[in-house]
């Protein structure tokens, strides 16, 4: 069992892995905090999660750009599949499922991919239905993979145009599902005006709306 | 449509332009190929797949909103990821606008190594646009070459996620990518060159993946910039003079590169979003035409009102610009924009717009 000093300093060896997007060594640290006794949860929270937040600021500074965003989301996904064996069910649980797409007729999707990233990065259990998704599929797959919240992303006003519809086909069926929305386009007003649950102007605010809504 | 007190046909209102004189009123131009399609009750595809429709269509446009085809923007030659072997798809049902890419020609790294040229006189959507530009050329238009930068569309070949990592891990196959780009889009303007006379052709470029929103400036200088230098040589030695540049998106940061020393040939037009101010453009590119940039969302959401109100203050910033100033969306003009939001800009035109004579 590592001492919280070593503890402390392969965490933060970690954050500094995924802000560095070394994949190689982040993975190397993950496996070393399964050697060393160190809880996992804290490595994913502390480490991964905590070099994930530090990212986001980067980029919000403009040091980071897309790119680098890309290879540290990799960096971080390393350590996770190391660690991920290892979590307890309720670690894994602690958080919401959310269900995530770019609307029909919308190819646009590094903003959705980013917003994946945060989710993932912050410990929630995330479907990725991709890019130009067709109304019936949110329906079908919300109903499949029961999750919490749909995250809706357009980056054209062409594309948005979709959002009404397949936020009221969500509710038909299931009106206690949430719809978080997003992408260049939007903005709270239209939010509300096409039904949405939440609105979110970047993948950082959108992890806190998600959490908002489910309380 | 002609307005009030027309002084000028449309082609001596641009040429004037690039004469650094005067027109009788600010120009419009738009990117509209999809939405003129949906002006004239056509599908969107006919953008792609029929040069004669979507030709009319453009042309009826045209003049019910009097606008300057400076030049008349069609769809792209050069369609990156069809012509290098991919799997494209013509847009379909309610919400597709544009081609759908349903897989890359460049999935991995080995791909790269095995890339093919791909032929510039048959491949992807050429023969079409070449239909068009007979259409044009016929019509006493420009003949339009149209693309994205090198950059855009080597990332188009493999996608931009993929692209933007190898920036980083893999940057020699970037480069190459972007040799491909590149050199197959000067193999198909030799074709254009050859079939229509380079006197007649204007090239129109957009660079939407160089964009701010996705690359950092430095990137920008270390990538694409330097393919911006060789573009513009190799359309000087082809003779070829006019040039449109739609410098897609947030692109506030790249700015200050490009100002150093643009390579291009000048007047060129340059076309900006809303993200980026006209006075800016105009202080940072005082040889160029500036055009611009009504933000697109809101000729498509807004009211006519609001959208006449807007043209109008984007009127006032560019009317005085001494390059030259073309109005115009700040990117193509949505397919989905009610028509009266899009007579609203010419409306604002016909109030505002003039020069004295
Ligand atoms: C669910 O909750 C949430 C919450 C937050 C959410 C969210 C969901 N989703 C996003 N967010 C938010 O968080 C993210 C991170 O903080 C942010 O995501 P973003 O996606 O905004 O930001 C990304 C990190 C970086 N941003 C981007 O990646 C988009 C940048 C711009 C320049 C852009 C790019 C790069 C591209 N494009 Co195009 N492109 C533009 C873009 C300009 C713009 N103003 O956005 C835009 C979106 N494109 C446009 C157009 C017209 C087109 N594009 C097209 C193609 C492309 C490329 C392929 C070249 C490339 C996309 C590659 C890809 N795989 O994504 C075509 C459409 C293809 C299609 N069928 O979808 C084509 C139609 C061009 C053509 N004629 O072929 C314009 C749309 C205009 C309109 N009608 O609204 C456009 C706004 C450019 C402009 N200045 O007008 C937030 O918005």
């Amino acid at each position: 069992m590592a001492s919280e000093e070593k503890t402390r300093e392969i965490l933060k060896a970690i954050q500094d892995a995924v802000v560095g997007y070394d994949e190689e060594t982040c993975e190397r640290l993950c496996s070393s905090v399964l050697e060393e006794g160190i809880d996992p949860h804290r490595a994913v929270v502390e480490g991964l999660t905590g070099g994930m937040e530090r990212v986001g600021e980067l980029y919000n500074s403009q040091e980071y750009f897309v790119p680098e965003l890309l290879l540290c989301a990799d960096a971080l996904n390393a350590g996770l599949n190391v660690l991920k064996p290892h979590l307890k069910i309720e670690d894994a649980a602690r958080k919401g499922k959310l269900l995530i797409g770019v609307v029909e007729g919308d190819i646009h999707d590094i903003g959705k991919n980013l917003v994946r990233i945060m989710f993932e990065a912050a410990g929630w259990d995330v479907y990725d239905l991709g890019n130009n998704v067709k109304i019936e599929r949110f329906v079908e797959e919300q109903k499949k993979a029961n999750t919490d919240i749909v995250a809706l992303s357009a980056l054209m006003t062409t594309s948005m145009l979709a959002m009404p519809k397949i936020i009221g086909a969500l509710k038909a069926q299931n009106p206690g599902v949430k719809v978080l929305v997003g992408g260049a386009p939007l903005s709270q007003e239209i939010a509300q005006r096409y039904g949405a649950d939440a609105y979110a102007p970047d993948a950082v605010a959108a992890v806190k709306r998600a959490a908002d809504l489910i309380g | 449509m002609k307005l009030k007190q027309d002084r000028m046909s449309s082609a001596e209102r641009i040429d004037s332009l690039f004469n650094y004189r005067r027109p009788d009123h600010v120009p419009i131009t738009m990117i509209a190929p999809t939405f003129s399609c949906r002006n004239a009750g056509l599908p969107v595809r006919v953008a792609y797949s029929d040069p004669q429709l979507n030709f009319y269509a453009m042309q009826w446009a045209a003049e019910q909103y009097a606008w300057d085809q400076a030049p008349q923007i069609v769809r792209h030659t050069v369609v990156e990821a069809m012509d290098f072997g991919g799997d494209v798809r013509l847009p379909e049902g309610e919400y597709e606008g544009a081609l759908m890419v349903k897989s890359y020609p460049v999935k991995s790294e080995s791909d790269v190594e095995g890339l093919k040229m791909p032929e510039p006189d048959k491949t992807g959507m050429i023969g079409i646009a070449a239909e068009l530009g007979r259409l044009q050329e016929a019509h006493g238009l420009p003949v339009t070459f149209v693309s994205r930068s090198p950059f855009t569309i080597a990332s188009n070949v493999c996608g931009l996620q993929q692209f933007c990592k190898w920036l980083i891990k893999k940057p020699e196959l970037c480069e190459r990518l972007m040799k491909a780009a590149f050199d197959h889009t000067f193999n198909v303007l030799r074709y254009w060159a050859d079939t229509f006379g380079a006197e007649k052709i204007f090239v129109f470029m957009s660079s939407p993946s160089e964009s701010n929103q996705v690359i950092s400036p430095k990137q920008f200088e270390k990538f694409a910039l330097p393919y911006h230098l060789l573009y513009h040589e190799r359309l000087k030695a082809l003779g070829i003079k006019r040039f449109y540049f739609h410098v897609c998106g947030e692109q506030n940061l790249n700015l200050p590169s490009l100002a150093d020393a643009p390579p291009w040939e000048h007047p060129a037009i340059l076309s900006f979003g809303h993200e980026v101010d006209l006075e800016t453009a105009a202080q940072r590119f005082p040889k160029d035409i500036i055009c611009g940039n009504i933000e697109p969302a809101i000729i498509q959401t807004g009211s006519p009102q609001q959208v006449y109100e807007l043209a109008r203050t984007t009127l006032e910033k560019g009317k005085g610009i001494p390059g030259g100033f073309i109005l115009s969306a700040g990117c193509e003009l949505p397919v989905a924009s009610p028509a009266a939001n899009v007579f609203a800009i010419t409306k604002a035109v016909d109030d505002f717009g003039w020069y004295a004579e």
